[in-house]
């Protein structure tokens, strides 16, 4: 359970207590001084119990219980990473030149730090898409498209085995982007961090990334949704309406989604049902989640 | 009821007490000089007052040390006759006296009228060119420093004076003492314990043999009263008064001067990561004192065991010496060629890039060849690091030697890319590392890469989108 417990505790995470705590700041701002909600409306609306305590809030916290202890099969994934970093730098060798001369260290920490997040975020994408368009990949990822109602914790409600292809994609793009920038920089390759994590995380996370799974459907400006991914704009990726199917696959930036010509702008006071259409309530099953109905 | 559990107690805690005393004299009981031991031979009536003797190692460190300084002189007769030849009048060319750093000898006859040729290893070496054995691969070499101007091939970026040297130091020294001395001479039937080593001597088999093994290693003989870096200095002629244990305001080649490998194993040392040379001296001294102990008599199995167990310690702490000097200078080859690439990308002259590069390499093969001199079959280990070396390092053009031809001349063929035989740096490296556990790792090129994957890699998580 310390693992669960370092969820809240770690900036690494989403769902750390700081951010957390932000997300309900902006949601307040949002609901009270945009939407013009009554107060009372609003804190009721935070600790509604139908949602959580529904059957699928419940079930993303039992699917969260049992990835604790899956989670530590990931061990000799990350394991490989260092064989692969140095696999990477190795063959950079047979396309580039080793640079002589060093540049600035805060130099090379903003082009490291950009960098990983750039290809962490293209990444996240590129699998997600896949996640949806591959017949056999979408087995494993309705289990998080099930929900029908979205919290924080619904970040955690993920099949296993998509556990599985999100660490070795993450393993896949640090290794490589150690590689690379180690190759080019040596030992001064380091990430500009707050709070020891990125800072671009950081500053992700704390500005409501928590809202995307939850009814807070805040929005941003139409031009700033086809740059970054708000809230409302994720929710609309959890809609049950067929209108809304395969978009906004983003993580942060929605460039991609835009690229891909997946993007789609939040509407005004939009709301969404969540969920898979024609889904039972036996979807919320353990077993269903795992291994299907 | 206290009485009887105070009595239960008392009996093992006093078996306790006891062996911890008897440990701790026993650590207490190591000699901290490895010089003037007594004699314990009976029947003994000549006139030494001890019976340690290695004078004839020293005169080798020596042949070796005049005989780097030679190489570069390129006079083939000189190089023959401190390799072979047996004149005891040949100079010490190096070391020499160096401010107040006094030299006691100036000749090698002074030490012991010895030659390098004999003891040279006599076996195959097979990450040389042309099928030779030891000693042959060391006269080719001698010929070919010769021809070559200041014994450095610029166009083979060979260079002798360290490849001459880092071999010898192999197939001489380390082959001697390993695969000799502490080898076959520690069996019960080869040089015994209850006779002198040869008829009049004031020593026992085991005691010279042990004593002749010191010697290869090239340490002073009060090692083990210095700091790494006392050692350091003193090979580097920089601290006369660490070396001068005597007093005598000289410095004796035989007991205080530090050769070879044990200069190596203090340059990792001084670190502060290892402890390579307090390790081997330390377990010479303890075989040493054992003999002393066993007082002429001859090794019972268990002594012997315990012997041999000490000669391990030497012989895998010896190798590790060399395994470090094999990975430190891949990583100079690397950084160097990283220099040469990025002037060769500007037009500039590579010139003393290249000398440096001819240099590490040099050292780099040297130590290479070394290593495979241990008497130990290396298998698999042995081939790798032969192919990622290559007989000679990458040439301009990205050919590598091949071989000989059969007047003796280097062939050449296309080999890799320049950034591919940076790779083969890197694999020497970790090759160094997975088989023989180098620790001091001088010249890392992926030093830092592992912590970083660590604080910077990926991390657990289910976190969804």
């Amino acid at each position: 359970m310390t693992d669960f417990f370092a969820n809240f505790l770690n900036p690494e995470k989403r769902l750390f207590i700081g951010y957390l705590i932000s997300a309900a700041f902006i949601a307040l701002i949002w609901l009270r001084i945009v939407q013009k909600k009554p107060l009372t409306n609003i804190v009721s609306g935070f600790l509604n119990s139908n949602v959580w305590f529904s059957k699928s809030a419940i079930a993303d916290y039992k699917l969260i219980v049992l990835n604790q202890f899956f989670i530590k099969l990931l061990a000799p994934i990350l394991i490989g990473q260092l064989a692969l970093t140095l696999f990477v730098f190795e063959n950079m060798h047979l396309l580039f030149s080793r640079p002589s001369a060093s540049i600035p260290v805060w130099m090379v920490m903003l082009i490291f730090t950009t960098v990983l997040f750039i290809l962490d975020d293209f990444s996240r994408y590129l699998l997600h898409r896949l996640m949806h368009r591959i017949p056999l990949l979408w087995r494993f990822h309705k289990a998080h498209h099930s929900a029908t109602n979205l919290t924080p914790l619904t970040v955690l409600r993920t099949h296993p085995i998509e556990a599985v292809l999100f660490s070795i994609r993450a393993v896949i793009v640090h290794s490589f982007c150690l590689g690379v920038c180690f190759f080019f920089f040596a030992g001064s390759v380091s990430l500009i961090e707050i709070f020891g994590s990125s800072m671009f995380v950081v500053v992700f996370h704390s500005l409501g990334s928590n809202l995307r799974h939850s009814h807070v459907n805040l929005s941003y400006w139409n031009w700033l949704e086809k740059i970054l991914v708000s809230p409302a704009q994720h929710q609309l990726h959890h809609s049950i309406n067929p209108k809304h199917y395969d978009c906004n696959f983003g993580a942060i930036l929605a460039i991609w989604d835009n690229l891909g010509r997946s993007c789609m702008v939040s509407e005004k006071h939009q709301n969404i049902e969540f969920g898979l259409k024609g889904q039972s309530e036996k979807a919320h099953n353990l077993k269903n989640l795992i291994i299907g109905s | 009821m206290f009485k009887n559990r105070f009595t239960a107690k008392a009996v093992p805690l006093t078996v306790v007490l006891t062996s911890a005393i008897l440990i701790s004299s026993s650590a207490f009981a190591r000699s901290n000089v490895y010089a003037d031991f007594p004699i314990t031979l009976k029947g003994y009536s000549g006139s030494a007052t001890t019976s340690t003797s290695y004078k004839g190692q020293m005169a080798r460190h020596a042949l070796e040390s005049s005989l780097k300084k030679l190489i570069s002189k390129g006079d083939m007769s000189a190089m023959q006759s401190y390799y072979s030849g047996d004149d005891a009048n040949r100079a010490i060319i190096a070391p020499v006296t160096k401010g107040d750093f006094l030299i006691m000898q100036s000749t090698i006859g002074e030490l012991s009228n010895k030659n390098l040729s004999g003891k040279t290893y006599k076996g195959l070496i097979p990450g040389w060119p042309g099928n030779m054995t030891g000693p042959e691969v060391a006269v080719f070499m001698f010929e070919k420093a010769a021809d070559a101007e200041g014994g450095y091939d610029a166009a083979h970026a060979y260079d002798y004076t360290q490849l001459v040297s880092k071999f010898l130091m192999g197939a001489v020294m380390y082959n001697q003492a390993v695969d000799n001395y502490l080898d076959e001479k520690l069996e019960a039937d080869t040089k015994p314990n209850n006779k002198p080593y040869k008829d009049g001597a004031a020593y026992t088999g085991k005691e010279h043999v042990w004593d002749e093994a010191f010697g290869y290693f090239g340490a002073p003989s009060h090692t083990l009263t210095l700091s790494a870096q006392d050692v350091y200095n003193i090979a580097k002629q920089k601290d006369v008064t660490a070396a001068d244990f005597n007093y005598d305001g000289k410095v004796d080649l035989y007991k205080e001067m530090a050769f070879g490998h044990a200069y190596y194993a203090s340059s990792f040392d001084k670190g502060g990561k290892t402890t390579y040379l307090h390790d081997i001296v330390g377990a010479y001294m303890d075989g040493r004192d054992m003999l002393v102990a066993a007082n002429a008599s001859a090794l019972s199995d268990s002594q012997r065991d315990q012997l041999k167990a000490y000669a391990q310690v030497i012989k895998t702490n010896w190798e590790k010496v060399i395994a470090e000097a094999v990975f430190k200078y891949a990583g100079e080859t690397y950084e160097d060629m990283v220099k040469i690439e990025a002037i060769l990308e500007s037009n500039g002259d590579v010139a003393k890039e290249w000398r440096n590069y001819s240099k590490h390499w040099g050292e780099l093969k040297g130590f290479a060849l070394a290593l495979q001199v241990g008497g130990k079959d290396m298998g698999a280990v042995s081939v790798k690091l032969n192919r990622l070396i290559g007989h000679s390092p990458l040439l301009l053009g990205n050919t590598q030697v091949i071989g000989l031809d059969s007047s003796g001349n280097y062939v050449q063929s296309d080999s890799e890319t320049w950034g591919g035989y940076m790779v083969h740096m890197l694999k020497v490296q970790n090759l160094m590392v997975d088989e023989f556990a180098v620790v001091a790792k001088s010249h890392d090129q992926t030093a830092g890469l592992s912590e970083l994957v660590e604080s910077l890699g990926a991390k657990s998580s289910a976190e969804n989108d």
